[in-house]
């Protein structure tokens, strides 16, 4: 019941389709009323002998009459409570939507991406429930079970009515019993389900290995042993579920045999005629609908609490990056020094220690390092996904911090490792930063990514569609494309994550003259395994296990006898390999 | 690329066919899926028959229950003529039907969700089982994700199917029949005219049917875009706000999520316009016809009052299964999408190469190619005519660049794919003679990834090898040196590791993955980039394990490191599928070829790692 209290804020937004709703709803449940006294009046009239065709008409046109009405009314309220929750889904998706947009870095290392799309969709799903079938079965059970009660009771006999009444608390009880067992063994089904689904996840990433070590029948037996598992679990929900629909139509049967039993006691005594009793039956039949309801309706405010409550509190987590009171609103252009003591990952010591170094405008500063030395996140400081703990980052002599989040992102263009595309055109993808460039500047920029000449070999060119209905790039055209994707932005700086690792040495000389030319005047940070790619740069800096080991230029470092010099000549003999 | 539904087969040269597998994803036509979903209730036959007659019995005595109230009115209230025992007899009687109703029913209800469960469970293992016996070649070109979906989501969907669906379908129709069949008891004059109200039902059916398939798919797929574009936003998310895009994403998606709105908007609408609210009117119509008859009747003559009652309560009933029947037809069209997506992928065809095995009890331990060559696309060539050949106890090591075709040869041994050209012999038979069973007991490989599932240290090692006791993993660790870490982790061979072994290093995670392989005592050992991703000191551990293996067992080892595979009886160099140089690391030495120069390397580095131990 609490949801109701926690969603007053949309009722009271929607409260004029809310309140019509309710009403004709309750008109509806004042008009499912006649018929069965209609059926009274006519099979008394029956057995009285007394029909005439007038009466008989009349009586029929007060059916027909209703019949219209209700069936207009019924489409009328339909449209009012389920539109109302149907918009109520729509506005939390976008709602959900526009928080992840702002959320940053950490929040996303905190939450799975299943997570945050089970709250887009099956949450939303249940707290839609509640703001529509909800609302319908408290109203209708309400209402529809206190009608036909209060017309049993006046319009017929009130002793009949307690007593038909008798077998109903039983079947609210157990219901609810029901339920509740409903409950706990439908979460040992979702999770054996969940189960299943890990195995075959697990399956299809580990085949190579269960291909070659001949274990198909072992994983396949495996597979059926989970299969089974939910079929276990799932015959103890059926067990339960299958208790519902005989339990009703036992107590229904047994309020028919008590009312035909005493009803017939009191049409001998006279109290009462067999129309009425007739009447009374019907009755008795419209009341199973709000007695289920009941049930329903706790079941679906049940969900749609916990739903709702699980939204709430994913609304509630806030960014970790904040802005300043009064942050400079000009874009952030000019030399940049990096000067952090300790930038570490939330209740860890990963991260970087002691970083520092001094950029001119428009340097290219190479980063090198092994896998999990923190080059990423010195990305990630520079681009203010995080913030350090102590030290600073300074752009034109103002700390990060200081420019407004808009201000600092629009100076920035990163080109992450990973080589994220949409499922979309190349065309769209290398825009998707820049819609309204020009062709022009669009071909200038794929050329200097140098992936301008594989587009153009494609049977679609720059209408190719990426992803899983289309072609499938190969990881090195995926990476060029998300270059050119940053170059057509033209940002103040550029990040680039490694983005070259799977192009062959002669492509990347290719990009990396390319780069040189478009980016003159504008800082470049690029991180590589590759000494090749960053032997160029005007600055290296070289970090390991977040420690800055080494610092100075090409020159300079292969002078000391170091990580760096190692690893180039290492690098450079396996290239002339690929040469020769 | 083809669309029509049919594979498409593409040869090339070598006789590689590359079949593209686009048609996977059109589900198979609904006649096609509605026949395999029949072929799989027949071994179910007796229990669906005893569910059937349950569902008949319980449903018969729930309808006889008015007949009796008929007859108790008719011949006893409106004549006020209660004799004791039949009465009581009467009530008994009523009382025995509901509760016999109530057994049959709950019985036919859980014996239908068994059998559907249990159909289900075999569609999965079929599907599953089938989708594990396709080639390797299926699997590096096909989608993980949508191999899983199909497993288990829209498995998911055929049990609706078969639980919500069918016995829906089959309980109200059943019960419409019943009902039809007492009024025709009580009057076949007036059940006539009830009948009359068949072709107006059909006829709803029809129109709803018609619709609702169209508004309910065009809700679904709106849906599904708009999922797909949250999932993609999420996973892009640091693109999205980097290029500052946020307003153009919020715009796009508002738009989406409106035009599903108007979907589903839509589907309500009708929904309204055709489901409960028409049937309803329906019966108020139906109820008109009967109070009508029997009206004009008793203007005429007598009427039995009993039959009327019995009417009107029929007539409440009648219309219930109907709404139930309503409501399900769009789940029914969905289920029968799904269950063709699923038969689809169970009928693909794309077994791993032939083999035409002898009977052969192991391995001797030699290895050999002759001239081999292949190519994954039948256009670029990967492997040029490469032959070498190491003797049992021998080590061989393979060196090159990335993308030399280091990798395809362990594809090729491993027979995940056959050569297009060439042999490729263990001892003296040639590889497609050796069966499928000795070739995967006999070789063992260790992969560059190394896959780490979830379950504990133990679980890990043996995989499946239920057979192996503590003490033999123990000496397997022992000998590849993955002993030392495990102890040092809490519970020691029975912690338990998360999904893909996140809480270990690559190192860590590479030792294991070896030890799985040394504890199967294979008579050949293939490591693939086993040394790439792990440090020195795992690196050192892992090279004394070599050592000690080889007296057991033939290596075949990819390395990049040198260090690695100095001590190998026979080197190849390989670089663009064809082998530059060969022989001993001394031989190769003298050649003052590449080995030689990435030897010297080596040294340097060496000498590099010293400084920085004495600096630190």
């Amino acid at each position: 019941m609490r949801v109701f209290l926690d969603l007053a804020w949309y009722f009271k937004q929607e409260r004029k389709k809310y309140t019509a709703g309710i009403l004709i709803l309750m008109a509806v449940s004042a008009l499912t009323l006649i018929p069965p006294y209609v059926v009274g009046i006519i099979v008394d009239a029956i057995t009285e002998n007394r029909v005439t065709s007038a009466f008989l008409w009349r009586w029929l046109a007060v059916l027909a009459a209703i019949g219209v009405s209700s069936y207009i009314l019924r489409y009328i309220w339909r449209i009012f409570i389920f539109g109302a929750s149907i918009k109520l889904a729509r506005q939390l998706r976008d709602q959900l939507y526009r928080h992840y947009l702002n959320m940053s870095f950490g929040f996303y290392q905190r939450r799975r991406t299943g997570d945050l799309m089970a709250h887009a969709t099956n949450d939303i799903r249940a707290v839609e429930q509640t703001a529509g079938a909800g609302v319908l079965t408290l109203v209708d059970s309400v209402t529809m079970g206190g009608f036909v009660i209060a017309a049993m009771a006046f319009l017929i006999s009130w002793e009949l009515t307690l007593i038909a009444l008798i077998p109903m608390p039983l079947m609210a009880y157990l219901t609810s019993r029901y339920g509740t067992m409903l409950h706990q063994r439908f979460k040992g089904a979702q999770e054996a389900f969940s189960d299943l689904n890990n195995k075959v996840q697990e399956s299809m990433s580990g085949i190579r290995v269960t291909k070659a070590f001949g274990m198909e029948e072992k994983d396949q037996e495996d597979f059926r042993y989970r299969s089974e598992e939910v079929v276990k679990k799932n015959e103890a929900v059926a067990r339960v579920d299958a208790l519902f629909d005989p339990t009703i139509s036992l107590v229904v049967g047994s309020s028919y045999l008590l009312t035909v039993v005493f009803g017939s006691v009191y049409v001998v005594s006279g109290d009462m005629t067999i129309g009425q009793l007739t009447s009374f039956t019907v009755y008795l039949g419209l009341l199973i609908w709000p007695m289920l309801a009941f049930g329903w309706f706790f079941n679906i405010v049940e969900r749609g609490r916990a739903s709702y409550d699980r939204i709430r509190g994913l609304l509630k987590e806030s960014p970790d990056v904040q802005e300043a009171e009064k942050a400079r609103a000009a874009k952030p252009e000019g030399d940049i020094s990096v000067s952090l003591e300790k930038a570490v990952y939330p209740g860890t010591e990963e991260g970087l220690h002691h970083v520092h170094f001094h950029v001119p405008r428009g340097s290219t500063v190479g980063i090198a390092g092994r896998t999990g030395s923190g080059k990423s996140t010195l990305l990630r400081l520079l681009m203010r996904d995080m913030d350090p703990q102590e030290g600073f980052v300074m752009v034109d002599g103002t700390r990060l911090e200081e420019y407004r989040l808009d201000a600092l992102r629009g100076a920035g263009a990163l080109v992450p490792q990973d080589h994220f595309l949409f499922s979309q055109t190349i065309r769209e993808n290398l825009l998707f930063a820049s819609p309204d460039a020009g062709e022009r500047e669009m071909k200038i920029a794929a050329e200097a990514a140098g992936i301008h000449n594989d587009i153009q070999a494609m049977p679609d060119g720059y209408e190719t569609f990426v992803g899983e209905r289309g072609v499938t790039l190969s990881g090195g055209q995926k990476q060029r494309l998300s270059i050119a994707r940053a170059l057509l932005k033209n940002p103040e700086m550029l990040f680039i994550d490694d983005a070259l690792s799977a192009v062959d040495a002669e492509t990347e000389a290719h990009v990396l003259a390319g780069l040189k030319k478009a980016r003159r005047g504008r800082t470049t940070f690029i991180t590589s395994h590759r000494m090749s790619t960053i032997s160029h740069a005007d600055l290296i800096i070289v970090l390991d296990d977040g420690w800055m080991t080494e610092k100075g230029t090409h020159e300079e470092l292969m002078q000391s006898e170091g990580w760096y010099k190692w690893m180039h000549q290492a690098q450079q003999l396996s290239g002339r390999s690929e040469v020769e | 690329m083809d669309a029509s539904g049919t594979a498409a087969f593409r040869t090339f040269g070598g006789g590689v066919k590359v079949q593209s597998l686009e048609y996977l994803k059109i589900p198979l036509k609904q006649k096609d899926t509605v026949r395999r979903l029949i072929r799989y209730m027949i071994p179910h036959r007796r229990m669906l028959l005893i569910s059937f007659l349950l569902l008949a019995g319980g449903t018969a005595s729930e309808i006889a229950g008015p007949l009796l109230v008929q007859h108790f009115i008719d011949n006893h209230l409106t004549e006020r003529y209660f004799p004791l025992e039949p009465l009581l007899a009467l009530g008994g009687f009523y009382l025995f039907l509901y509760l016999s109703s109530a057994v049959m029913n709950y019985y036919q209800s859980l014996f239908f969700q068994k059998t559907s469960l249990a159909i289900v469970r075999e569609i999965r293992n079929d599907v599953f089982q089938s989708v594990e016996s396709l080639g390797m070649s299926f699997f590096d070109r096909f989608n993980n994700g949508a191999i899983i979906s199909r497993i288990t989501n829209d498995t998911e969907q055929i049990k609706e199917l078969y639980i919500t669906v069918l016995a829906a379908f089959v309980q109200n129709i059943f019960f419409i029949i019943g009902v039809f069949a007492a009024m025709f008891y009580l009057s076949p004059e007036l059940a006539l005219w009830c009948l009359a109200v068949m072709p107006v039902l059909y006829l709803l059916i029809a129109v709803y049917h018609r619709y609702s398939s169209i508004f309910y798919a065009e809700m679904s797929e709106k849906l599904s875009g708009l999922n797909s574009r949250l999932n993609e936003s999420i996973q892009g998310m640091p693109v999205i706000q980097q290029f500052q895009q946020e307003r153009r994403m919020i715009d796009t998606f508002s738009r989406e999520n409106k035009a599903h709105y108007k979907a589903w908007m839509k589907t309500m609408k009708l929904d309204g316009l055709l489901l409960r609210p028409a049937v309803d009117l329906l019966s108020i119509a139906a109820l008109m016809a009967v109070l009508g008859f029997f009206g004009y009747q008793s203007m005429n003559g007598p009427v039995e009052i009993g039959v009327l009652y019995a009417f009107v309560n029929y007539l409440d009933r009648m219309f219930e299964p109907v709404n139930q029947i309503m409501q399900r037809l769009s789940m029914f069209q969905q289920s029968i999408v799904s269950g063709g997506r699923v038969f689809r992928l169970m009928e693909h065809e794309e077994p791993p190469p032939k083999a035409e095995p002898k009977t052969m009890k192991q391995l001797n331990g030699s290895l050999s190619f002759e001239h081999v060559s292949f190519s994954y696309d039948g256009r670029t060539s990967v492997l040029d005519d490469v032959s070498f050949s190491v003797k049992k106890g021998e080590m061989l090591a393979v060196a090159g660049p990335t993308g030399s075709g280091k990798s395809t040869i362990i594809n090729l041994i491993e027979r995940f794919y056959a050569p297009d050209r060439g042999t490729i012999r263990f001892d003296a038979e040639p590889l497609e003679a050796v069966p499928e069973k000795v070739l995967r007991r006999d070789v063992g490989l260790v992969l560059q990834d190394s896959f780490i599932f979830s379950g504990s240290i133990l679980d890990n090692i043996r995989m499946y090898a239920g057979e192996a006791d503590e003490k033999e993993v123990r000496r397997a660790a022992e000998i590849t040196g993955a002993d030392l870490f495990i102890q040092k982790l809490p519970d020691g061979y029975h912690h338990q590791l998360g999904e893909r072994g996140t809480s270990l290093s690559a190192g860590e995670k590479q030792l294991l993955s070896i030890t799985r392989t040394v504890l199967r005592k294979p008579k050949i050992l293939i490591l693939d980039e086993a040394t790439a991703s792990v440090d020195t000191e795992s690196e050192g551990q892992i090279q004394r394990a070599l050592e000690s293996m080889r007296e057991h067992m033939t290596l075949v080892v990819i390395a990049h490191r040198l260090s690695t595979i100095k001590k190998a009886d026979t080197i190849i160099v390989l670089k663009n599928g064809s082998i530059l140089e060969k022989g001993t690391h001394e031989s190769l030495l003298k050649q003052k070829g590449l080995y030689e120069a990435m030897y010297s390397l080596q040294k340097m580095k060496e000498k590099a790692d010293r400084e920085e131990a004495r600096r630190t």
